[in-house]
């Protein structure tokens, strides 16, 4: 144990800097994949058909699609079309778009589970469409998706540790790295799962307390 | 000049016809309200009485026949001899004008019995939230709910929810109130609230068109009775008119089997 807090120490700069870049990583593409995930969500019930169509086939092809491919085709079809994107910024891409597709799917989810009723209420006050969506629909509607997002959350926080496979310096890399240097391979990868779990945890009790809150208001 | 003014119809439908595919709801139908009207419609489930409402509301599309509110011909208009239905903007607008209240209540569940009344108030009508504030105080208590500002729906009864949507629907001082079956999801014991409700509102001059299967009620409170069968108006005259003798068979049919 003396031995592993030994390297551990050694080690902490470069695994503080993998878990922040693993924080970093996760929380932008949940704002990213939130706020597309918003737009898809939307236009997957209200879009008129030809419109919905594109965003179906997003949707469809980013959850039919493992996470990995995702990630080395992020990676590796910009460089192809002459765009050079990071490392840290293909990985980025590969997982908003993936959050993008999940989060649009739940929130469809949400929207049609609203009674028509609802629509027709706002109508009868004098409400536009969009007034409606901002005011009735989606005040409803996110508050059902919010357990669902959470999980979102939690599945993004693991994917970005396949960010290693292209070179990304997330908590997973740079924890194989010091294994690299010093060999106590159980213990570290042990330590890097820890710090994950710590993590989802948190975001699992942030979201529980939101929900409680949300819950006791109706 | 108040005779001008009252003779003038508030309400002008004019030959509506509504169809779902192949299937005629409303084959024609004309009819008229004038201010402090309240004008009730009975007649069998599928006889197009909801449908009228809704067309009115300008929440269903209609085929043919004109709906003419206050003046301003609502829902369509007429481009280089094409019927054309208006934008949603414009049809907001024109919905503001009435109000509606539904048999399901229909209540924003994500905000108070006041934030209900106070959405339209503050996004149709542009209020801020103090003055919103006070007119949503004034209908609820208007409609005995004072006490309930800021309870959510959940927390409501029946009777009490469909109140709110009355008052959300009056606050917006709409000039034609419609009510759609209001009574029809409410336990019994909780139907003389509302009832009672409206009543009071249509004595202090509100125009109201109603559909209804409350016999007794629709009795009571209408100047006026319109009989409704197989999307056309089958029937139509005062309450003494309507109940009293002289009325035709169908009219007759129905009354007797609509009597619990």
């Amino acid at each position: 144990m003396d031995a592993f807090l030994a390297q551990l120490w050694i080690a902490r700069w470069p695994i503080f800097d993998g878990f922040l870049m693993t924080l970093g990583i996760s929380a932008g593409t949940i704002v990213f994949g939130t706020i597309l995930g918003c737009i898809v969500g939307i236009q997957l019930v209200f879009a008129p058909l030809w419109l919905r169509l594109p965003f179906r086939a997003y949707v469809d092809i980013m959850r039919g699609t493992p996470l990995l491919v995702l990630i080395l085709a992020a990676f590796y079809i910009p460089a192809v079309l002459g765009l050079s994107l990071s490392a840290a910024q293909a990985g980025t891409l590969a997982l908003g778009l993936f959050a993008g597709a999940h989060i649009g799917e739940l929130l469809r989810g949400s929207l049609q589970a609203i009674p028509p009723g609802q629509i027709e209420a706002g109508r009868s006050i004098g409400l536009t469409f969009p007034q409606i969506l901002a005011n009735v629909l989606l005040p409803q509607a996110l508050r059902t998706s919010l357990p669902p997002w959470i999980n979102t959350g939690v599945e993004l926080i693991k994917g970005s540790s396949l960010l290693s496979m292209i070179g990304v310096g997330e908590l997973l890399l740079k924890t194989q790295e010091v294994i690299g240097r010093n060999f106590m391979t159980i213990q570290f990868y042990v330590f890097a799962g820890v710090l994950y779990l710590v993590v989802n945890i948190a975001l699992d009790m942030l979201g529980k307390s939101m929900e409680r809150r949300l819950g006791a208001r109706q | 000049m108040t005779t001008t003014d009252t003779a003038r119809p508030l309400l002008d439908i004019r030959g509506l016809r509504k169809n779902f595919g192949a299937v005629e709801i409303l084959k024609g139908v004309d009819l008229s309200l004038r201010p402090k009207d309240v004008v009730s419609i009975i007649g069998s489930s599928g006889s197009g009485k909801t449908t009228l409402l809704r067309c009115v509301n300008l929440l269903e599309e209609f085929q043919g026949g004109d709906i003419i509110l206050d003046g301003e011909t609502i829902g369509y208009k007429t481009v280089g001899g094409k019927r054309v239905r208006l934008r949603d903007a414009e049809l907001s607008r024109q919905r503001a004008m009435t109000g509606m209240v539904f048999q399901s209540f229909n209540l924003f569940p994500h905000l108070t019995a006041a934030g209900n009344v106070m959405l339209g108030l503050r996004k149709v009508k542009k209020l801020g939230k103090e003055e919103a504030f006070v007119i949503a105080e004034k209908w609820l208590n208007r409609v005995g709910l004072g006490a309930r500002l800021e309870h959510y729906p959940s927390q409501l009864s029946g009777g009490q929810q469909q109140r709110v949507a009355i008052a959300r629907a009056l606050a917006m001082n709409p000039k034609l109130v419609l009510l759609d079956e209001v009574t029809s999801a409410l336990d019994p014991e909780l139907v003389q609230e509302v009832l009672t409700t409206i009543k009071s509102i249509a004595d202090d001059g509100a125009t109201l068109l109603i559909v209804t299967h409350e016999m007794r009620f629709a009795r009571e409170v209408s100047s006026r009775i319109v009989f409704m069968e197989q999307g056309r108006i089958a029937e139509e005259g005062t309450p003494a008119e309507i109940f009293g003798e002289g009325r035709s068979q169908r009219l007759n049919e129905f009354l007797k089997s609509s009597r619990h």
